[in-house]
């Protein structure tokens, strides 16, 4: 149970990290974009690969690496289902958190003389760190979910107990399996909420 | 069509000259070129006979102070990060920075311990404010762009803050450029004022010049039914005084007593003569005594303004 769970959180952290770091880009990159349509183009493809139900994404997946002569089970095809799962909500979590910081306070920036990425690093992006890190934790939980199909292809993590536990109908494998996804679940929301806090600056903490 | 049609301004190092005019006359967008917010297409801006667009604008806007109606202070940031911004992007030192946002806040009236690990959050409107007006002399900027500055404040604070920015003014001596759509801030708060339509200049001149001689026929209705009240506050003592007569002697300097400046607007002179139940008062300007001035002598001029402004309808 314990190696599961190594191989689960394996995946996910990395997925995440992946995720967040093509999210955050990507979504800061489209609050520069001038062209609406291509924005609403982006976010309407990260968002319907968010509908299709997972278990019918990693089967695409897995079809579509064939063709190409990818593996097909494993971690790689499993990283890159939970990799697109998990864009959406930090994609667009990090856009409207960036858009929706007062002009006002980007123009004064502006007058200033400050650069435009001291402007994002030190305004737009602490402005906006409580909806980013709710994209980022949505996407964690959600993510720990799907990894649990990834057990289907092979690429080990808790879902492989599950689906074991469901074929035998053994309920400790069954136990073995939800329940450290649930613990897990619970215990990253509970992080990424400290985290939070963590970074958000105090002014924006304070309640009148 | 233009937001800045026909503007040719020239505006002296120390002056405050107002930018006056309704909303989309173009005052805002004049005053945003100077700082290269909103690019010219056409003419030129000189500041010290440079043209800007040779510069570098964010250098440009570093060294130019830039306060706007909503104040826009950084929520993410106490008093002093907000103060501290343009210094640290100038690469001041932390100890220079640190006095100079001490010499801010007890300019602006804020006791510096109290309010310099302060919130914006946690600030009245007026504070945030006189924040954001220590904020815009932060660096020290010899130009200072304001657009509205009190205009998102309630009319006793706002006229507070300005009393005491012009009391500012005359510490600081910068060269202030501040739009405003309020005629009695303009001739309260101008050396000049540049009243602008459709991105035209109407007029420019001293407030005083303004309400008694009108440009032309927008100028007069812009002042409109307000023309006896603003000639109230640009006619000074000083234009009501008589000639002064060699055998009156100087009063006693010795004893502090109420007085008059010669450029005491006729509105304060009333207030002084009401306040202190005199009926004559020694002026002074620049500490010389110039002469008297009785209550009866204002009495008459006020009446004869009065006049003049029912005729001129």
């Amino acid at each position: 149970m314990l190696s599961a769970t190594y191989e689960h959180v394996y995946l996910v952290f990395f997925a995440m990290l992946i995720a967040t770091v093509l999210a955050l880009s990507g979504g800061v990159y489209l609050t520069r974009c001038r062209r609406p349509k291509l924005i609403s183009v982006i976010l309407g493809i990260a968002g319907s690969i968010q509908t299709i139900p997972s278990l019918a994404l990693i089967a695409f997946i897995v079809v579509f690496f064939s063709f190409l002569g990818l593996p097909t089970i494993g971690t790689v095809p499993a990283m890159v289902a939970l990799v697109l799962y998990a864009l959406l909500p930090i994609l667009r979590n990090t856009y409207t958190g960036i858009r929706q910081v007062d002009t006002s306070i980007i123009e004064v920036a502006i007058g200033m003389g400050m650069k435009p990425n001291q402007i994002l690093l030190s305004i737009e992006l602490p402005l906006s760190l409580t909806v980013i890190m709710a994209g980022i934790r949505i996407s964690t939980v959600w993510t720990i979910g799907v990894a649990t199909l990834c057990g289907l292809i092979g690429a080990g993590g808790l879902g492989d107990l599950i689906m074991q536990g469901l074929r035998s109908i053994q309920l400790d494998y069954l136990l073995a399996g939800t329940l450290p996804a649930a613990a897990l679940a619970l215990v990253c929301d509970w992080i990424l909420g400290l985290v939070e806090k963590w970074l958000t600056p105090e002014g924006l903490r304070i309640d009148t | 069509m233009k937001a800045v049609d026909d503007l040719s301004i020239e505006i002296a190092e120390g002056e405050t000259l107002v930018l006056l005019g309704t909303s989309g006359s173009g005052k805002t967008t004049t005053m945003k070129m100077i700082n290269r917010l909103i690019e010219t297409t056409s003419g030129e801006i000189l500041i010290d006979g440079r043209d800007i667009r040779r510069q570098d604008p964010i250098q440009l806007r570093r060294k130019i102070g830039y306060a706007i109606q909503h104040i826009g202070l950084f929520p993410h940031m106490t008093v002093a990060e907000n103060i501290a911004v343009v210094p640290k992007l100038l690469g001041w030192a932390v100890g220079r920075i640190d006095k100079q946002i001490t010499a801010l806040l007890t300019m602006v009236g804020l006791e510096h311990g109290e309010f310099r690990d302060r919130y914006p959050v946690q600030l009245s409107g007026g504070q945030r404010q006189r924040v954001g007006v220590a904020r815009t002399l932060a660096a020290d900027p010899p130009i200072i762009l304001m657009d509205e500055p009190f205009g998102a404040l309630d009319p006793i604070t706002r006229e507070q803050l300005q009393n005491e920015f012009i009391e500012l003014q005359s510490e600081i001596k910068k060269t202030i450029i501040f739009v405003t759509h309020d005629v009695f801030e303009a001739v309260k708060m101008g050396d000049r004022i540049a009243l602008i339509d459709s991105g035209r200049l109407q007029q420019l001149d001293t407030p005083g010049k303004l309400v008694e001689s009108p440009a032309n026929s927008f100028v007069a209705q812009f002042l409109g039914q307000h023309r006896f009240q603003l000639s109230l506050l640009t006619m000074t003592v000083k234009a009501i005084m008589p000639k002064m007569n060699e055998e009156v002697p100087s009063p006693d300097e010795s004893v502090p007593s109420p007085h008059l400046r010669a450029r005491s607007s006729m509105i304060e002179a009333l207030d002084m003569f009401k306040e202190t139940k005199e009926v004559t008062l020694p002026v002074y300007e620049q500490k010389q005594y110039i002469g008297n001035l009785e209550k009866s002598r204002l009495i008459e001029a006020i009446t004869q303004v009065l006049g003049q402004s029912g005729d001129s309808q």
